[in-house]
């Protein structure tokens, strides 16, 4: 049986976070299989490198550890993207990241893109009047596929794939903007819940702030996840554990304990977000149509490039 | 005494000649080492996500790179698993038995899951056949491939079939990561009590050898096994790691066993046989079915029914 280990815990002695009892993983399990997942994804595409977007907090931090464990940090660029309203606790908590890690980082803010596309200080953007008052959720994925845009450009440059950094609880009730922070070669956590996210950043040494702090889309001041959704994640991740991995359906889940309306405006959220987890359709019309019924691996001799 | 090579590679997904190359260094190192049988895991010459890449990679068995390697099993037994064409072009995922540069034998996979994460019947034939085959060790062998061992007929046919060495070629995928299984991983914390129980139930060596490596998003976990007929395991390779790893049994421990142990003297065929003859009517709906809840249609032991409806025990036969 595999040590539980203690859950870390802040100078009060308190734990960082919670971890629900049926999210429990065995991290040593989970480290070899994603060091084995991200070493094979870079061996079939004929890569030795890996790209990501570090925001500073536990996700992106996470998969640094993760990708630098896999092939070493030599092999890794984090690219920090602040805009100009981003927390400069993350971008110190990403430099501290960095810093540990001791991998390449470059800092590209995208202040200049994201206004030069809606405006500032009353100065038109290339989007014109029309884009002047976009809605925070509009900036936000703006921001989203600004920074897709440089990581998919850096990952040129430095020859490196770009990692995804997605966790299963945002990807499942769709927190994610589409081609935008979910935009990637392959995701090493994206089949982890929140919770469990947590437990591997704690096994794996991620800076304890990092572990410690409400997680934020940063996108824009004092945004929090939890308080933007109105839920907690261990409670979220429980019901998308029970409904999903578990297969409990939503009356079972109330028996358990589980408020009906939560239960209810999560499984909306999953359902209403299925696109953005799936490649998109394309009309069958010719003989053999790919993802229909040309089925190939992404990877097969012949497709490395090098 | 023999002594059982289990190669636990990782093979490159549709780089049959890479892998056949893989094939071929191994059974040298095993032969250096005195194994005197050398076990790859499923679609070791292939790797196992093929999908459409499946009839790409397919060789008759009159193939001759595989003519090529079971010339280099002079003097040993091999276990190696590929994608087999047929004649009539069908595609099954087989592992043959080569020895002394032959092939001996060939099983082809009768279950091919089609569920969860699988899709193997839309790209694979299922083969018809649980036979066990002599060979040079002494002992008869019976191979079966992954799936084929969640289903308690394979290794029960393949030990009265005079299997006394069972060997299951798997390439399965790791799932289910928690805490509370005995290695962190569900899929392989089943494995372990299915293959003791096999061994103990058949009283016959169970060798387990199943890949390592990644394709596309999954991750095999390794982990191959030898059980002894007791139940006993004898070698557990470590998860994930590629290795040969050489286990020595005493193919004795079969008899004693069996001796201490006489379940399979005891197995009532002829009234499993009976049994199965009896269901298979039924659920055809070519006999009254003698168990069924009144109302089953034929073939459904179980009534359709609001689900608040008593079940309610039929009196007398109709």
């Amino acid at each position: 049986m595999s040590a539980a280990r203690p859950l870390p815990v802040d100078d009060a002695g308190r734990p960082l976070f919670e971890l629900p009892d049926e999210l429990a993983i065995d991290t040593d399990v989970a480290r070899r299989v994603i060091a084995g997942f991200i070493r094979g994804q870079l061996l079939q595409a004929g890569f030795e490198r890996c790209v990501l977007g570090l925001s500073g907090g536990i996700d992106s931090g996470l998969v640094a550890y993760l990708v630098s464990e896999a092939i070493g940090a030599d092999k890794l660029l984090c690219v920090l993207m602040p805009y100009r309203t981003s927390s400069p606790a993350s971008r110190a908590d990403a430099e501290a990241i960095v810093a540990d890690l001791g991998c390449a980082s470059e800092l590209v803010e995208i202040t200049a893109m994201v206004d030069g596309y809606f405006g500032e200080d009353g100065a038109m953007g290339a989007g014109g009047e029309s884009v002047r008052e976009a809605t925070p959720l509009r900036r936000g994925n703006f921001m989203a596929r600004m920074r897709m845009a440089i990581l998919y450009d850096r990952s040129v440059a430095f020859g490196g794939l770009v990692v995804g950094t997605g966790n299963k609880t945002e990807s499942l009730i769709g927190y994610t903007t589409l081609f935008g922070d979910n935009a990637c070669a392959f995701n090493p956590i994206g089949d982890l819940y929140k919770s469990q996210v947590r437990q591997m950043a704690a096994a794996i040494g991620v800076p304890r702030q990092v572990i410690a702090k409400a997680p934020s889309a940063d996108l824009w001041p004092d945004q929090t996840d939890e308080d933007e959704g109105a839920f907690s994640y261990p409670l979220l991740d429980r019901i998308l554990y029970w409904r999903i991995d578990r297969r409990r359906n939503t009356d079972e889940l109330v028996a358990m304990g589980f408020d009906r309306a939560l239960v209810e405006r999560v499984e909306r959220l999953v359902a209403t977000s299925e696109f953005k987890r799936q490649v998109p359709p394309i009309a069958k019309l010719g003989p053999r149509t790919a993802g229909v019924d040309y089925l190939y691996p992404r990877r097969r001799p012949g497709s490395s490039r090098s | 005494m023999l002594r059982i090579a289990l190669a636990q590679i990782a093979p490159r997904l549709g780089a049959l000649d890479e892998n056949l190359a893989r094939h071929h260094e191994l059974i040298e190192e095993a032969r250096a080492g005195g194994a005197g049988l050398v076990v790859f895991p499923e679609l070791g010459l292939t790797g196992y996500q093929l999908q459409d890449l499946a009839a790409e990679v397919a060789m008759r068995l009159d193939d001759a790179r595989l003519a090529t390697l079971a010339a280099a099993t002079r003097g040993l037994s091999a276990t190696v698993s590929f994608v087999e064409e047929s004649g009539d072009h069908r595609l099954f995922i087989a592992a043959a038995l080569m020895e002394d540069g032959e092939i001996r034998h060939v099983h082809r996979k009768v279950f091919l899951p089609t569920y969860g994460l699988f899709d193997e019947r839309r790209f694979f034939a299922a083969g018809d056949v649980v036979r066990a085959t002599p060979s040079r060790l002494g002992v008869g062998v019976g191979i079966a491939i992954c799936e084929d061992f969640w289903h308690l007929q394979t290794p029960q046919l393949l030990a009265l079939d005079g299997a006394q060495l069972l060997l299951n070629v798997s390439s399965s995928p790791g799932r289910d990561l928690a805490a509370r299984n005995d290695v962190g991983l569900g899929t392989a914390t089943s494995w372990r009590t299915l293959m003791r129980t096999y061994a103990q139930l058949t009283t016959s060596f169970v060798v387990f050898v199943n890949r390592v490596g990644v394709d596309e998003s999954i991750t095999f976990w390794g982990g191959s096994e030898v059980i002894a007929p007791s139940g006993e395991p004898l070698f557990s390779a470590p998860l994930f790691d590629e290795g040969l790893h050489l286990v020595d049994v005493n193919l004795d421990d079969v008899r004693r066993e069996r001796i201490a142990l006489p379940l399979l003297r005891d197995e009532r065929l002829e009234l499993q046989a009976r049994e199965l003859g009896r269901i298979i009517s039924e659920r055809a709906g070519f006999a009254t079915d003698s168990t069924a809840e009144p109302g089953a249609e034929p073939g459904l032991d179980v009534a359709a029914r609001a689900p608040e409806e008593p079940i309610r025990l039929r009196s007398r036969r109709r």
